[in-house]
């Protein structure tokens, strides 16, 4: 009888246990962070990037910044999203020098400031890190045209 | 009257600097005689393609600010400038491996603060860098190789350009070793067609008889001379730079530092007009 008892007590506690009913101990897991990560309007910048250069660069203030941060954040997602592909990353590369060429134009005296701070928030994960150097991996300087310096503004988009 | 215009004067100043004005074409380079001179950019360690641009574009902004002063000879010629890139995402990767695994940084600290003091007074990080900074075997043979065809180009007809190369960290290696290659196969170019100016160098010459500046603020230079006390002694500084305090330049490595601060700034610019003066007395063919 004593057996008995101490079965069913197991077993309820066992059944309680693997109920998947346990949200009051832990929080759910949290999906791993894509390379892509969550672009909901897809303009090809992803949403956190677009929130931190909206909110830093204002649009009504600082329009040309603004948009030349998009440009090089736009052309550093596609660079990590095709970083196993040679060619694409060859012509993302292009992308993302004439985006800096703009950034240079725009803001000629602190553009390495912010750009710093923008990569840093594009990298954000070991994952992103990776196919950003993926992609360079897969260019040589001889690949990518520099343009002048009095060229520079005509990259911006 | 006076007042006004002055005022007037204020705030063009303040819209140029906000609308920044496109960046004039250098006068040489509007007349397709002039002479021309490829001005090159080496990267160093922990730069990656992006950083190489920047560094590049820095390099030539400086320059354009400077060149309404510089020596006639040197206004006469017209600058392109270029890059030799020296890939180096293998050691950005081992670099960033090491940094999350074992010192716990995470990504975004780690690209924020790539040449700051915090990383690079880090034994671990600084052993990571000293290694392919010091040992000559470790420097890749095709880089040299396609840095000294890209320099031949340039010398050689139709081209028939001078060049300048500005390394910068591990770029001085390569540098110095494609320069001797030039020069130790035939045909070898006219004797001072090719002119260098090394930025916080690890090496212990400056082939050709070549200019560099070091400063004494340089923390993985001053690592290196503990290791190979050859290494060629700092010659230049950061001032009071602030940019010695922030957590992006505080290494003290950095060649956009090294390029906003002075006295350091002027002191590569002067070695850049000395040294395209020379250029521009050579018939490169």
């Amino acid at each position: 009888m004593i057996v008995v008892v101490v079965g069913m007590i197991w077993l309820a506690v066992g059944l309680t246990s693997c109920n998947g009913d346990d949200s009051s101990d832990s929080p759910p897991p949290v999906a791993p962070e894509t390379v892509a990560g969550i672009d909901a309007n897809g303009d090809g910048v992803r949403d956190d990037i677009e929130v931190y250069i909206d909110a830093t660069y204002p649009v009504s203030t600082e329009g040309d910044t603004n948009r030349a941060l998009r440009q090089f954040a736009r052309a550093a997602q596609v660079t990590m999203i095709d970083a196993s592909e040679p060619a694409p990353s060859v012509a993302h590369a292009a992308e993302r020098f004439r985006a800096l060429e703009c950034l240079m134009a725009r803001r000629p005296g602190d553009f390495h400031v912010l750009f710093v701070e923008l990569r840093a928030r594009l990298l954000d994960t070991a994952g992103r890190s990776l196919a950003y150097l993926q992609a360079d991996n897969h260019v040589r300087a001889g690949n990518v045209q520099l343009l002048p310096a009095d060229q520079w503004v005509g990259t911006c988009l | 009257m006076g007042l006004a215009l002055t005022v007037a004067w204020v705030v063009a100043v303040l819209f140029v600097d906000r609308a920044h004005a496109q960046i004039a074409p250098q006068p040489a380079c509007q007349n397709v005689m002039a002479p021309r001179t490829t001005v090159f950019f080496v990267n160093g360690i922990t730069t990656t393609l992006d950083d190489a641009r920047l560094n590049a574009g820095k390099l030539e902004l400086e320059f354009l600010n400077r060149l309404s002063a510089m020596s006639p000879a040197v206004q006469a010629n017209c600058h392109v400038f270029s890059l030799n890139y020296n890939p180096t995402g293998g050691e950005v990767n081992d670099f960033l491996e090491a940094a999350q695994q074992q010192l716990d940084i995470t990504p975004t600290r780690f690209w924020s603060e790539l040449e700051g003091q915090s990383l690079f007074t880090q034994e671990l990080i600084r052993a990571a860098l000293e290694g392919p900074m010091t040992d000559l075997n470790r420097i890749d043979a095709s880089t040299i190789e396609r840095h000294a065809v890209a320099y031949r180009e340039q010398i050689a007809s139709p081209s028939c350009r001078r060049v300048l190369i500005v390394p910068h960290s591990q770029g001085n290696l390569y540098t110095n070793a494609a320069y001797d290659l030039v020069f130790n196969q035939p045909p070898s170019p006219p004797p001072g067609a090719i002119k260098i100016v090394g930025v916080a160098t690890p090496a212990q010459t400056v082939s050709g008889n070549g200019r560099y500046r070091t400063s004494t603020t340089d923390v993985l230079i001053n690592a290196i001379r503990l290791i190979r006390p050859g290494t060629l002694p700092p010659n230049t500084n950061w001032g009071i730079s602030p940019l010695l305090l922030s957590p992006t330049y505080s290494g003290g490595h950095s060649f956009i530092g090294y390029l906003s601060a002075d006295p350091s700034r002027t002191h590569i610019l002067s070695d850049i007009e000395s040294s395209l003066t020379e250029l521009a007395a050579v018939n490169p063919c």
